[in-house]
């Protein structure tokens, strides 16, 4: 390719001749599109990931175990339990039992016997303390009072949507006690059977999972709702990384595990309303970010149509002398590229050096989520193959007009 | 000796309408190998024009015209970029050179676009560099180069690629008369010992004596003198 390399020097030569000024603030026009690009989709996307990592995280885990849907329970818990700690990819795991209760508050205090009991529908976990903060740090979302204790019986964390002070902001929607705070007292009913607990602490998280239920150790929830053959509801599992979370289901499934109970990776069980939600916010904000896709290809374009425009006359000297049209094109094509590449580059490096970490560390606080800054390497990877080509485009088209023209026309600078 | 350029009844006519102006009105030339002819006449006479002809930069409207036994009128507008890459050799008015590349990178240009390897290219251009008198001055930029200076890369340029005809458009116009002496001596050097066939326009009749012929030109029309 003769016209290459001849379209390459002149390319190179004319960015290094340009003012750095001018070349900077190109750059910087193009590192700004870029990020514009990766931003929008990725803090939309984002804010649905911080959900989902929160989710995994302090609910649900990597690997979810439930009954099977001709089940109520999780057969055979106990050996299944043992065989799943055997697997080399298991970092933790939690055993839950649940179920439904109505909670009473403030009946001690209440006077008159025939006015309205402080009363709430509850959702009831039953846990091993120890290996339940092991698998979701549950103690870290204590907000008010302490975590249970394994050795101690009678004591219950209570989600912060059931009680009034915190639901408030919610609207009064919710079926909440008042009053209550740790080392309060409340009873649990559920049908004839009833237990007095002391409240041992609040807990709040991001996840409503967690604000929407109560926990007490899984031995009183055992004896309480009368499950003596410790079937469990649900068992959530930890793996070491969430890339193998499929390999491990396989594996599970391979040895007949399936037959006691339902397992799903923790990606097969997410709603697929939140899936969509992903990829129409993926959508909407790669919609936005090509706004300023378009922008910065009318910006090359000017530039490149002015640069042309006020190198006419040695384009059409350079096309009197022998030059063929596409040694010209290439050298405008290649300052695009240049442009593009360079700006692209910046951007992809504050990305992942710089906001990626950032909004890792420092997550925008949304009430349902800790929106993080979601970019793919694939995606940016596109974005950055998109810009490109938009940007080799627009400072083609003008070059390709400019070349084009009468070559003795040009070297006159006449029409 | 064969003729380099045969030229029968050209006529070259801009405008449309009313609005034609008639600038060349059937010029009959024949340039013959190795010859140094120099085209005169008053500013307006059609000089560059009958020269944009001959060089294949433009198209007569009218006529006949055979350059290195080519039909140049048939070619399209590639083929006619080979051919006046392949064959021809430039030195404009005002230098005309590309302002981003070096002197040594100017010269290149063509050899390049011939498809000679980079390191033969550059030993070329600075030969060429050379033989104008610019030693030492391979990586200046054409705004750091006197304009006489700038004329000899241009004259060195159009020299690398071995043309058959150079044709220079009043290459003195924007000089001194010490620098167009300069690149009169160098083209008048040029025909004397390599044969080179040189077209010139000029309407200094000082810098017309060393050609072998003088082409005089009047409204459009060849004149005898
Ligand atoms: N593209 C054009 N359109 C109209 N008239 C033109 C054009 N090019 C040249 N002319 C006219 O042709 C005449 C000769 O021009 P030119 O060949 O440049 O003269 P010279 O070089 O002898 O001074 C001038 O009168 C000029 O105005
Ligand atoms: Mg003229």
């Amino acid at each position: 390719m003769r016209s290459l390399r001849i379209g390459l020097l002149l390319g190179i030569r004319q960015i290094q001749r340009a003012s750095y000024w001018t070349t900077g603030l190109i750059i910087f026009v193009m590192t700004l599109t870029f990020l514009n690009l990766i931003a929008v989709s990725g803090i939309l996307v984002g804010l649905i990931q911080g959900a989902e990592n929160a989710v995994r995280e302090s609910a649900q885990g990597d690997v979810i175990i439930s009954a099977r849907d001709d089940e109520d329970f999780i057969l055979e818990t106990p050996s299944l339990m043992r065989t799943i700690a055997t697997y080399p990819e298991v970092t933790a795991y939690s055993v839950r039992y649940t179920g439904a209760a109505t909670m009473e508050a403030n009946y001690t205090e209440r006077r008159d016997l025939s006015g309205e009991r402080d009363t709430a529908s509850v959702s009831v976990t039953g846990i091993d303390p120890i290996a339940e903060d092991h698998m979701t740090q549950l103690s870290e979302l204590v907000v008010d009072g302490e975590y249970l204790d394994p050795k101690e019986e009678g004591y219950i964390l209570i989600g912060v949507y059931f009680l009034e002070e915190y639901a408030e902001n919610f609207g009064d929607f919710l079926d909440t006690v008042s009053n209550v705070g740790p080392g309060d007292q409340v009873r649990l009913d559920i049908g004839d059977i009833s237990k007095e607990f002391i409240v041992k602490g609040i807990v709040e998280s991001k996840v409503d999972e967690v604000n929407f239920t109560t926990f007490i150790p899984e031995r009183e929830f055992r004896r309480l709702f009368s499950r003596l053959d410790r079937n469990a509801d649900q068992i959530v599992i930890r793996t070491e990384t969430p890339e193998q979370n499929a390999d491990v289901v396989a594996a599970m499934e391979a040895n007949g595990l399936t037959t006691f109970a339902k397992i799903v990776t923790f990606e097969d069980n997410l709603p697929k309303f939140l899936i969509d939600i992903k990829n129409t916010f993926n959508v909407l904000g790669t919609f936005i970010g090509s706004i300023g896709l378009v922008v910065a290809s009318i910006t090359i374009f000017i530039i490149i149509f002015i640069n042309a425009v006020s190198r006419r006359r040695h384009i059409g000297i350079l096309k009197g002398i022998g030059i063929h049209r596409e040694a010209i094109e290439i050298a405008y094509v290649a300052q695009a590229a240049f442009y593009a590449v360079t700006g692209a580059a910046l951007g992809t490096l504050l990305t992942y050096g710089w906001f990626v970490p950032y909004f890792d560390e420092n997550p925008i606080q949304f009430p349902f989520s800790d929106g993080i800054l979601a970019a793919d390497p694939e995606g940016t990877f596109w974005r950055f193959v998109t810009l490109f080509i938009v940007t080799i485009i627009a400072g083609f088209v003008p070059a390709w007009m400019i070349v084009r023209q009468n070559t003795l026309n040009s070297i006159l600078g006449r029409k | 000796m064969s003729a380099l350029i045969e030229a029968r009844n050209i006529h070259r006519k801009f405008g449309k309408g009313d609005l034609i102006t008639h600038v060349l009105k059937g010029i009959d030339v024949t340039i013959e190998e190795g010859e140094f002819v120099a085209i005169m006449g008053k500013s307006g006479a059609g000089k560059s024009t009958l020269m944009y002809q001959l060089s294949v930069l433009d198209t007569p409207t009218e006529g006949e015209l055979l350059v290195n036994d080519t039909d140049v009128l048939t070619l399209n507008e590639r083929e006619a970029t080979d051919f006046r890459l392949q064959t021809l050799g430039y030195v404009f008015q005002d230098y005309a050179l590309v302002p981003d590349l070096s002197a040594q990178e100017n010269v290149m240009m063509p050899l390049l676009m011939r498809g000679d390897d980079w390191q033969e290219s550059k030993d070329t251009a600075n030969r060429m560099l050379d033989n104008v008198g610019l030693e030492g001055k391979y990586p200046n930029l054409p705004g750091e180069l006197s304009g006489g200076e700038q004329q000899r890369v241009a004259v060195a340029r159009a020299l690398a690629g071995q043309p058959k005809i150079i044709f220079a458009d009043e290459p003195t116009a924007n000089l001194d008369s010490i620098s167009g002496t300069q690149i009169i001596d160098l083209l008048t050097c040029l025909h004397r010992e390599e044969g080179q066939t040189i077209v010139m326009v000029t309407h200094e009749p000082e810098y017309a004596e060393p050609c072998d012929r003088i082409i005089y030109l009047e409204d459009g029309q060849i004149v005898q003198k």
